[in-house]
């Protein structure tokens, strides 16, 4: 069967041959200017990034965000209105079997044929994976004990928890052991423990897999990711590893005295960037204080107040900062689809 | 084409695990025992009273109103499902998003469907054999084989309308409204205009009897084997199975 040639693609960008200038050649997902319009609405808009080979990357974003068209693209479900998508070397629009055949996929509600059975589902789709015949049976007991399926592997997938559902879900993504993973929201619907099980083998498939995952659980990032996208309003508003979003502490204190003798008492400690009076109460007074390269002056700074015959009352580094980090994101892509808009009307 | 088997046991597969198909056989197992029981009571009479146009088989079959009205209400219930179902349950994301083509998940789907209509058309057949060795009543065989074939290329057409209707939607009531509004004229208002063009003496009532069904297959059964409503059955199902990829191809989610 000839592989299907389309390529309506609206905006194709002049470039030297593929190969050449393609960056980094050990990208197993390359994404440019990748957008997806509905009519007037834009669900993507210009997304670009790279996953090299073994990343875990988290896509982070508001319901809505366009997640999951962006997901949708990937996996050759949707076509993109423009723009490019590479995974494992083969574009989305001229080789959509070949990149299938790469890429293992969980969709969002993890939709199965309720009247099969788990081993008869999972035997179905790797035939349509095409699981060599003699690699079959050792590939689906595989992905069955990884993903702890062997209790219900005889079971009616109708019948089934929706953590068992997902965990089936999982299961096939990766019975044909596909070099990249998607995965739509591999934890909704899990109870705490399952989320911990799942989470724990994403890591695990992360030595061997490039992952790609999308989330709006902001510790699940933290938890599995080594990267992390942050998608607000169908663009990209933040894209950084996650070690570097982890940097920005603040240290949050609270003393009673002076304000303005404490303020001018933290201000002159050693490695301070930043100190901001965030609040008073009666005779407390609040301080955020922003440390240079993030580091922990705690324990100075509890001394300097210390000397100065200040009661401590709150001594806090607060690294929980990627849910700031994340809300922040969503407000400036707010704000600029806002003037976005406003610009349009002006024109 | 080599995931064909794989997709089209499954389809099969899911039709018996529901209880639509075993309905609707119960039903084509009935009609055709009727049908048999009026074919020996016809049979049994005085052969005086039996006039010079009186054709068993087509008595038996496509001269019946219980088989058309069956056939028209068994063919979308048989197709409503395949594709629509897909789309509401979200399954044809998985689906497509395997190294499977859609071409292959169409015909898969296509066959599945025809492999039912012909199990649902074997009660017919399987009385004919009694017949013969019960009341040393024996059909030409030209005519059985001609009236099996008419009528197999005639269901590869009507369920490839059923799939693509089911691929249009993600409701399979609306899928199967549409397939019985299109069987229906094609069988009965395509005759019911040919009697009018007739009476009327227009110049298209030969254009009506060529697309009406329902002399294609009066023909068939008088062993007519008309390659000219072949090649019609076969192209009309060529053009509808190449729409359902086609619109497989440009609306993926619903």
């Amino acid at each position: 069967m000839p592989v299907r040639e389309r390529r309506h693609r609206m905006v194709v960008p002049s470039r030297e041959p593929a190969g050449l200038g393609m960056g980094n050649p050990r990208d197993m997902i390359r994404v440019e200017r990748l957008t997806k319009r509905y009519g007037p609405l834009k669900a993507v808009d210009r997304v670009s990034f790279e996953v090299g080979r073994g990343e875990i990357v988290g896509l982070l974003g508001p319901n809505g965000a366009g997640k999951t068209t962006t997901m949708r693209m990937l996996t050759t479900f949707l076509p993109p209105t423009s723009g490019r998508a590479t995974l494992a070397g083969h574009d989305v629009l001229d080789e959509p079997l070949e990149v299938r055949k790469r890429v293992g996929y969980l969709p969002e509600s993890v939709p199965l044929y309720p009247e099969m059975r788990v081993r008869e589902y999972l035997t179905f789709r790797a035939k349509l994976k095409d699981v060599p015949r003699g690699r079959r049976r050792a590939a689906i007991d595989g992905v069955i004990e990884r993903c702890r399926l062997q209790d219900v592997e005889r079971r009616v997938l109708g019948h089934l928890s929706k953590g068992y559902r997902q965990r089936v879900g999982l299961a096939e993504s990766m019975v044909h052991d596909p070099d990249i993973l998607i995965l739509d929201e591999p934890t909704a619907g899990l109870d705490p423990i399952q989320i911990r099980e799942v989470r724990a083998l994403i890591r695990e498939l992360g030595d061997r897999h490039t992952i790609l995952l999308s989330t709006h659980i902001m510790s699940e990032v933290e938890a599995v990711c080594g990267r992390l996208i942050i998608i607000a309003r169908g663009r990209i508003a933040e894209d950084a590893p996650l070690e570097r979003l982890g940097d920005e502490g603040v240290i949050v204190i609270e003393a009673r005295g002076p304000a303005d003798e404490m303020l001018a008492a933290l201000r002159s400690a050693p490695g301070v960037e930043q100190v901001r009076l965030s609040g008073r109460e009666d005779g407390y007074a609040a301080f955020e204080v922003r440390a240079r390269g993030g580091a922990d002056l705690r324990e100075a700074l509890g001394r300097r107040l210390a000397e100065g015959g200040w009661p401590l009352r709150r001594l806090d580094l607060s690294r929980v900062t990627l849910e700031e980090r994340f809300i922040q994101a969503v407000a400036r892509a707010d704000v600029a689809a806002g003037a976005d808009a406003d610009q349009r009307e002006a024109v | 084409m080599r995931h064909v088997p794989t997709l089209l046991r499954r389809e099969l597969s899911a039709y018996f695990l529901g209880p639509m198909a075993f309905l609707i056989l119960l039903a084509f197992q009935v009609i055709a025992w009727l049908n048999f029981w009026d074919l020996v009571d016809a049979l049994s009479r005085p052969q005086q009273s039996v006039s010079g146009r009186f054709d068993p088989l087509n008595t038996y079959i496509s001269g019946s109103i219980h088989f058309w009205f069956a056939l028209l209400f068994a063919i979308p219930a048989l197709t409503m499902r395949l594709i629509a179902e897909e789309r509401r349950s979200g399954t044809i994301e998985p689906l497509l998003t395997v190294p499977v083509t859609e071409t292959e998940v169409v015909v898969s789907k296509w066959l599945a469907g025809v492999v039912m209509y012909l199990v649902l058309l074997l009660p017919f057949f399987v009385y004919l054999p009694f017949l013969y060795y019960q009341g040393r009543f024996h059909f030409d065989t030209g005519p059985v084989a001609s009236l099996a074939i008419g009528l197999t290329t005639l269901g590869m057409m009507f369920v490839s309308i059923g799939v693509f209707f089911s691929a249009l939607t993600k409701n399979q009531i609306i899928a199967a409204i549409w397939t019985f509004l299109v069987l229906f004229l094609a069988v009965l208002l395509m005759l019911l205009l040919h009697v009018y063009a007739v009476s009327q003496q227009a110049a298209w009532a030969e254009a009506l009897r060529f697309v009406a069904v329902y002399y294609q297959v009066q023909e068939f059964g008088l062993g007519k084997l008309d390659l000219r409503y072949l090649t019609l059955h076969l192209s009309v199902t060529a053009f509808m199975l190449y729409l359902t990829v086609k619109t497989l191809q440009t609306r993926r989610a619903a």
